[in-house]
């Protein structure tokens, strides 16, 4: 998620830049209808497709299924998250085995990767190559990968064998980091790819670890959820832990490791600010990024199913996620903790960047 | 005056009373032994339609596609030959019995029945009856049941009949079925194997796919025979084994992602004692039935899923007969012993009793009704009592008025008990409590029947993200939903034949509303139009015949949202037929039909297009 929002945020000051040099007298073009705005996916589920809904920056119009109405036809099912580059948004749907290219402003469709991807779920940028996590046949825990999308010519071109259910992937001077959650089963350990060498090195963190992001001085923080155990007969035995580790991307060690209490499963984790932010239990709390220790008190505590987070400019964007309807964006200001306003979104909403 | 002051009196109290077992087609009843005695004679005042063999014949792609032309069902399939369902009245899927000689063969595991896994070309006829059966039938006949019967006929002379039909089809697609007939005075048998294969790999209209990944295979062998003890009594068997493998294809925007393949095998078999004097007949039933799937997640990979069970039954029926009432009073009681499991569920075992009490009069020539009453006792929870009540009213010679009430239920399925982690172990039955008026006029050339019916469901047995307050986003089923389903259904045959010419005319038309109670809109995946009707004109060797569905929008997700549906379409099938041997013994008839004759563009589910225009050729010999 943060990857791309500081992506997007340097392309869109780019843009803006590069537009105010060339011409500074004439306004400038809007790229298209999906600009300045924020974009929701949606997963999808038997009751509709994955799609995507817009609603722009002031928070006047709001407008689902963007992609199916510019383009009539269905990204499929299940939505799994976009990656951007400067004038494209590459949308992953993990069962469909597809990459669905689009103008990232206007949402035309530009191309559909449809071989060489197996379960695909996260894609990060380097250049002009895409690197996708993907988590190969649901019976082989061995056979996952990532891989190298060619985004000039749309082929997987090439793969990189790593370890079972790669989830996560972000992009640091040269390096792959790749949380595996550990996709239909469960896996604890963050892959470091170098991109040059394609070698892979592992970092043992605590159980299923998905949300990735750098702070600020520029290690990697990992949210990872722990596992609830069960017996054969599926009755409830104990749970591992779950945390908010800190890799020293340097030494790729483990540097601090803030630990949930037992039973306690945290998910959906963003950096806004140098604050973390992260979910426990339907409830919003935030700690400082070099926190010593997590916190006690929630600061806004969501509707319904919490299953998406982002925050900017003291708002926070929270997900009430419906796989039977339409979901709902609630928008809370982080200051005076009041709700803004509730929008009305895609179907299974899961995920939110700013366009 | 006092027969419709009785029909008054009935419509006005709850729709329960009036009518008549209204067959539309006609059956040679005196003759043929059939294993299931309930449906004929207890379905006064409901709408029961058969299709009989020619028209299994002419419809022999698939179980679905023979319901989807021929009966007011609407059928969801995953794609043509994928997974399917079936519903009645804007009920459930899970609320759709099907009835193999008398007993019911729903899963245990999800409580359907899969309409692309298993043949019906080798039955005599399918039985469909609209409204509540579970008086009879039991769990999840609360929409309507449909009845896959075979039967046996004794003959004064020694007869042996051979059928064999054979077709190519489209898509790499063959089919064969033989069936043999023998009967003499005290023995009759009937045999049958069937065997289907297909490629199915049909162009997605309008794109550059194809249905990759949707091929499939199966194999049937069916085998009944009855033996007459003494001139009272009487042996049956019956036997259905079905084997297949399917191939499920994949859906827009890449079908190619498709890589799962489902194994069915079932065997059921059934045996019965029938004992007839005078006024007293008993009857006792055996049965046993297994029936396990496999699903491959990745073809490719030997690991699967599976769900595996087995069924003993044992029934027996004693009835005394008034002839000076022209009443019979039966009794019927059932035990029934069920062991299913699954990769995810150890085995449980669910026993049941069920105890059935049905009185049937005939006032007078016109007027005749039932009233049935069951109690079951189950194992895993209460079952509610049920009872259903039917009546027929003939005031003039060809009108007719029919009502029949009943109460129904379907209970939890092992899927909604034990799933693990998601399974509720506090489910209680679903419970529908339903009521049916019609009117109908009846000539030897036309048939008419409008019926008005209502349902209202409780506890609906839902599987939600919000099901545990406390585990929010975790699947879980739970008894929740009151709905009402109200509506239409109109179905009207008409023959005529005129100097060499014949023509048959067979429609049906339903309207439904079914709405949730709590937030009033349409039920998902019910169309509130369904239409479809078959033509058929014969002129002396030549048969011509046209079947057309129109197949009204659906909505998918609870708040109706235009954004979310499954437009209405329309299909029509043609072909042409043409008796090469027409003679009293031996019949030989070619016969070419074509699919989707207007080549148009539908889904039944999203993303998954239909078959394009498709041909088939047919061979039918009988002999």
């Amino acid at each position: 998620m943060k990857i791309s929002k500081l992506i997007s945020k340097a392309f869109i000051l780019s843009a803006l830049f590069l537009a105010s040099c060339s011409d500074d007298d004439s306004p400038q073009q809007p790229k298209g209808d999906y600009e300045n705005g924020v974009l929701i996916i949606g997963e999808g589920s038997g009751a509709g497709t994955g799609s995507v809904s817009f609603i722009s920056n002031d928070l006047t119009t709001t407008e689902n299924l963007i992609y199916k109405k510019v383009n009539a036809t269905e990204l499929g099912l299940y939505l799994q998250s976009i990656t951007f580059d400067n004038d494209r948004a590459f949308i992953v749907v993990d069962n469909a085995n597809t990459i669905t290219v689009v103008d990232r402003y206007t949402f035309e469709d530009d191309a559909t990767i449809t071989t060489g991807l197996e379960t695909p779920r996260y894609m990060a940028i380097v250049g002009n190559k895409g690197y996708v996590t993907n988590w190969g046949s649901t019976s082989d825990e061995t056979d996952d990968f990532i891989a190298i999308v060619d985004l000039n010519t749309f082929s997987v071109d090439n793969t990189i064998s790593v370890g079972n259910g790669p989830e996560r992937i972000v992009a640091k001077d040269g390096k792959l980091y790749v949380s595996h959650k550990g996709g239909f089963t469960n896996n604890n350990v963050i892959s470091v790819i170098d991109i040059a060498s394609e070698n892979v090195q592992e970092v043992t963190v605590k159980d299923k670890p998905d949300e990735l992001l750098f702070n600020s001085s520029g290690n990697l923080v990992v949210l990872s959820e722990g596992r609830t155990l069960y017996d054969a007969n599926w009755n409830v035995t104990g749970n591992t832990l779950g945390s908010i580790s800190t890799i020293n991307t340097s030494s790729l060690t483990v540097s601090t490791e803030l630990n949930f209490a037992d039973g306690e499963h945290p998910s959906l984790m963003v950096l806004d600010n140098a604050t973390l932010y992260y979910e426990l239990g339907g409830k919003v709390y935030s700690i400082a990024e070099d926190a010593s220790a997590l916190s006690s008190t929630p600061i806004v505590e969501s509707q319904g199913y919490l299953y998406g987070m982002e925050v900017e400019n003291d708002k926070i964007y929270l997900l009430d996620a419906s796989f039977t309807d339409l979901s709902e964006l609630n928008i809370y200001d982080l200051i005076t903790k009041n709700k803004i306003d509730t929008k009305s979104v895609a179907l299974g909403a899961s995920k939110i960047y700013f366009n | 005056m006092r027969k419709i002051l009785t029909v008054s009196i009935f419509c006005i109290v709850c729709f329960k009373g009036i009518a008549q077992n209204d067959s539309l087609l006609n059956r040679l009843e005196e003759v043929v032994i059939q294993a299931d005695k309930k449906l004929k004679k207890y379905s006064v005042g409901y709408k029961v339609t058969t299709l009989n063999d020619s028209v299994i014949v002419r419809n022999t792609e698939s179980f679905t596609s023979l319901l989807r032309f021929n009966s007011p069902l609407y059928l969801r399939e995953y794609g043509a030959g994928g997974t399917s369902s079936a519903s009645f009245r804007g009920t459930s899927s899970s609320n759709t019995a099907v009835i193999w000689n008398g007993i019911n063969i729903n899963s245990i595991n999800n409580g359907q029945t899969g309409f692309n896994s298993l043949t019906v070309s080798l039955f005599d006829a399918i039985d469909i009856r609209s409204g509540g059966g579970s008086l009879e039938y039991g769990s999840g006949a609360v929409g309507g049941t449909i009845h896959l019967n075979d039967y046996l006929q004794f003959t004064n002379t020694k007869q042996i009949k051979n059928q064999l039909v054979a077709s190519l089809g489209s898509f790499e697609t063959y089919r064969g079925l033989y069936k043999f007939k023998f009967s003499n005075s005290k023995l009759a048998i009937n045999a049958g194997v069937s065997y289907n294969q297909s490629e199915n790999d049909y162009k997605f209209l309008n794109t550059d796919f194809k249905n990759t990944n949707g091929a499939y295979e199966n194999f049937g062998f069916n085998v009944s025979a009855a033996y007459l003890l003494t001139n009272f009594s009487k042996l049956k068997f019956y036997s259905a084994n079905y084997l297949g493998e399917r191939f499920f294809s994949g859906e827009l925007p890449n079908p190619l992602a498709a890589n799962d393949k489902y194994q069915d095998f079932s065997h059921r078999n059934l045996l019965i004692y029938t004992h007839e004097k005078s006024r007293l007949s008993h009857e006792a039933k055996l049965a046993f039935l297994t029936q396990e799937y496999r699903y491959f997640e990745d073809k490719t990979s030997s690991t699967f899923n599976f769900g595996k069970s087995k069924r003993y039954l044992v029934n027996y029926d004693i009835s005394y007969s008034f002839p000076k009432l022209k009443a019979i009073v039966t009794s019927h009681s059932e035990y029934e012993s069920v062991f299913g499991k699954t990769d995810q569920i150890s085995e449980r075992n669910r026993r049941q009793f069920s105890q059935s009490i049905i009185y049937n009069q005939n006032i007078n020539s016109s007027v005749s009704f039932n009233t049935k009453l069951r109690k079951d006792f189950n194992s895993d929870y209460d079952v509610p009592f049920t009872y259903a009540l039917g009546v027929k009213v003939k005031p003039f010679r060809n009108l007719f008025f029919r009502a029949n009430g009943s109460k129904n239920y379907r209970v939890p399925t092992y899927n909604d008990l034990f799933w693990p982690g998601q399974g509720n172990l506090d489910l209680i039955p679903e419970t529908a409590v339903q009521g049916e008026f019609g009117i109908g006029y009846k000539n030897n050339q036309f048939l008419i029947d409008i019926g008005i019916f209502y349902i209202n469901a409780k506890d609906k047995i839902v599987w939600t993200p919000g099901g545990d307050p406390d585990r929010p986003g975790i699947w879980v089923p739970i008894n929740l939903s009151e709905v009402n389903n109200k509506g239409l259904e109109v179905s009207l045959t008409f023959n005529k034949t005129f100097n060499e010419h014949a023509i048959k005319l067979n429609m049906n038309y339903s309207y439904i509303i079914a709405t949730d109670k709590a937030t009033d809109n349409q039920l998902i995946f019910v169309p509130k139009h369904l239409f479809n009707s078959n033509l058929v004109y014969t002129h002396k060797r030549f048969s011509f015949f046209y079947q057309q569905l129109l197949n009204g929008k659906v909505y998918t997700t609870e708040s109706n949202s235009n954004d979310f549906v499954i437009p209405h379409y329309f299909v029509a099938n043609t072909g042409l037929e043409y008796k090469l041997i027409n003679l009293q013994q031996k019949q030989l008839t070619i016969g070419l039909k074509v699919n989707n004759v207007f080549n148009k563009y539908y889904e039944v589910q999203p993303r998954r297009p239909m078959p394009n225009r498709n041909l088939k050729f047919n061979i039918n010999y009988k002999f």
